[in-house]
């Protein structure tokens, strides 16, 4: 089942791209943003890691929460190539590339309610292993940009492109991750270690942790935890407010992936937990696709050629394997094509652009 | 490039093709023969911590936090009953769950443990930044458990890692420019925690090199202008090799050697894994 992009475009204010690395999520994001601003919206699409040419062509060289207004650029292009597609006057275009690893410490900075609160968290040495290692925190930095670039109210579709995580599901897990370490429940009892309330199990589990670990290592775990406990409340508060937001029909995912028939188990896991925490699932974009590519007889060709293009043909052949699979299970889906080169410019993107169906 | 020792650890960007590459290499293993035990961290397709026989000289392990923290607290506790007493405690589900290095540390640790029970154990480790941080997690931590026996042995494990006897880092990458950037990147972080044990790259997928493209001649920078989208398959196939071997150029300016594997995929009658199994026996050197 194939469906519009355009239509998904139209019908939501936020897209969220998710895929595993390699699937060329960051280009199609950016192709995207460029359809969107083609059909008349103000957009913004907030890239996380893209690859040097592309962010060049994007205007960012630098991190920073600073929007570069493309819309002057697209327009030029679009110009130039005077395709078919029709232009609304009304759409304009920013990208943005914020530094999500650094923005975590200034994340709890924002929560404590003092600066010496504050500077004690950044001192402790699990807070720094926390901030450095902790494998949701660009995911979670991501949502966190995305909220305030839409509270701002200055956009009418924002893409965000998601960071490369472990796994596709690693983005939508990475809130409840990071919620896990603010269970009320539990850092209450690493704040009141003495305390009579504690029950007998929780003191022997102590003791038991303090002798695999050594003692210098429980005098940080309680600071940690007592820092924690202090910014609880405001971190669930803003936890409350981004799932809010995830969960709102505002909010569509789109699962980028390329044309193998081995992906289909993924994908179907990947649905089910969009399903799970109650988000709305818009479709798959399948990109690198080949099978517009015109196959020519392999023959008449040197053998390295002829070997190239059966490969092709046989790529292929898996990729209607997949669009057959995926009709059968009856999964909105769209095709991208395969580049030849990487994207140097705006105008190579609006090429793309023009190429979803 | 020395795959035959205890640990061979597969590391590069996300997509290129590690879990393919160590499970291959894992099947060639154990059929000359060897006890191999195939990894994988945290898949979240299979059941945590799950060991499979594959054939008797294969097994597959998916290796998970809160099983491993189990075992691993088991081991040094020793005590039934105290053991028992510890893993109920909800505390200390949350932290081998959820706490960064700890995380790291026991998934590593139950490898390091594991090595004594087989010939060989090929790591399709997570993708590049995170896989670094399973090293890094446990070095961090072993610093802050100054005195417990776990920093102990968190200093044991790093030192097998990091000894060309025992451990060997393979990075693969694509003949892509992303793919490539990111495992020269990978590959300074590596040598920097462990000098004395150099990676070696892999480069998976490689594209037929037609002859008819003068590829010496002509540089992708030049197609600017035209579309990036191929025109025929005959266009795409010439781009893609005249691309790839751009790209290589990275590899080689910084005087990096690597081995080639060609664009594999499955027969009729052979999977993937049992072809790239094959590639690897011919073509990569197993000293």
């Amino acid at each position: 089942m194939s469906y519009s992009i355009d239509s998904i475009l139209d019908q939501r204010r936020i897209l969220i791209t998710c895929g595993t690395g390699g699937v060329g999520k960051t280009t199609l994001s950016a192709a995207l943003a460029l359809r969107a601003t083609l059909l008349g919206k103000k957009t913004v699409v907030v890239t996380i890691d893209p690859a040097k040419r592309l962010a060049n062509s994007l205007g960012l060289k630098t991190l920073s929460d600073e929007p570069t207004d493309l819309t002057q650029e697209l327009k030029k292009a679009y110009d130039k190539l005077n395709p078919s597609f029709p232009r609304s006057e009304k759409g304009s275009l920013s990208a943005i590339m914020p530094d999500t690893r650094h923005t975590f410490e200034s994340f709890f900075s924002g929560l404590s309610s003092s600066k010496t609160h504050a500077e004690k968290l950044m001192k402790n040495p699990i807070f720094q292993i926390f901030a450095k290692e902790f494998s949701g925190t660009n995911e979670y930095m991501a949502l966190e940009k995305l909220y305030s670039i839409d509270s701002l109210g200055k956009y009418d579709c924002i893409i965000l492109d998601t960071p490369p995580s472990r796994n596709t599901l690693a983005f939508l897990n990475a809130p409840l991750l990071l919620a896990q370490f603010f269970d009320e429940r539990i850092i209450r009892w690493l704040v009141l270690p003495t305390n009579k309330i504690v029950s007998v199990g929780m003191k022997k589990a102590l003791g038991i942790l303090e002798k695999l670990t050594g003692s210098g290592f429980m005098g940080h775990l309680f600071d940690f935890a007592s820092s924690l406990f202090e910014v609880r409340m405001a971190f669930q508060a803003n936890l409350r407010k981004i799932t809010e937001l995830l969960t709102s029909k505002d909010v569509g995912f789109l699962l980028v992936t390329t044309p193998n028939p081995e992906t289909l188990p993924e994908l179907l896991h990947f649905m089910d937990a969009i399903k799970e925490h109650q988000m709305h699932f818009d479709g798959i974009a399948l990109n690198r696709t080949l099978s517009y590519l015109k196959t020519t007889s392999t023959e008449n060709f040197s053998p390295d050629t002829s070997h190239a293009l059966k490969i092709v043909s046989a790529l292929q052949e898996r990729e209607s394997i997949t669009v057959k699979k995926l009709n059968e299970k009856g999964f909105p889906f769209t095709l991208l094509p395969e580049l030849a080169r990487d994207i140097h410019s705006v105008e190579d993107l609006l090429n793309v652009a023009l190429a979803f169906n | 490039m020395d795959l035959t020792k205890k640990l061979i650890f597969i590391c590069g960007k996300g997509g290129v093709g590690k879990t393919s590459v160590s499970k291959a290499l894992a099947l060639t293993l154990s059929k000359k023969g060897l006890k191999t035990l195939w990894v994988a961290f945290e898949d979240p397709l299979k059941p945590p911590g799950e060991l499979l026989e594959i054939s008797p000289t294969l097994w597959h392990l998916n290796c998970e936090s809160i099983t491993a923290f189990e075992e691993y607290v088991g081991l040094k506790i020793g005590v039934p009953s105290l053991t028992k007493i510890f893993l109920q405690n909800k505390l200390m589900r949350y932290m081998a769950k959820a706490a960064p290095g700890i995380h790291d540390l026991v998934l590593l640790g139950k490898i390091w443990f594991e090595r004594k029970n087989y010939d060989h154990i090929v790591l399709d480790m997570p993708s590049t930044g995170y896989g670094l941080a399973m090293f890094q997690g446990t070095e961090n931590f072993s610093k802050l458990f100054q005195g417990g026996p776990t920093h102990r042995d968190a200093l044991s494990m790093l030192e097998t890692f990091g000894d060309p006897s025992e451990t060997h880092f393979l990075i693969v990458t694509l003949p892509e420019e992303m793919p490539i950037r990111e495992s020269l990147e990978l590959n300074g972080y590596l040598q920097k925690m462990f000098p004395k044990n150099p990676a070696s790259f892999l480069v998976n997928r490689s594209f037929p090199k037609p002859v008819t493209a003068p590829a010496a001649s002509q540089s992708p920078e030049s197609w600017i202008g035209a579309s990036p989208i191929p025109q025929s398959a005959l266009d795409y196939v010439e781009k893609r090799s005249i691309n790839e071997a751009y790209n290589l150029r990275l590899l080689e300016q910084e005087k990096i050697e690597f081995t080639e594997l060609g664009f594999l995929l499955p027969t009729e009658d052979k999977d993937l894994i049992h072809t790239l199994s094959e590639e690897i026996e011919n073509h990569v050197i197993l000293h």
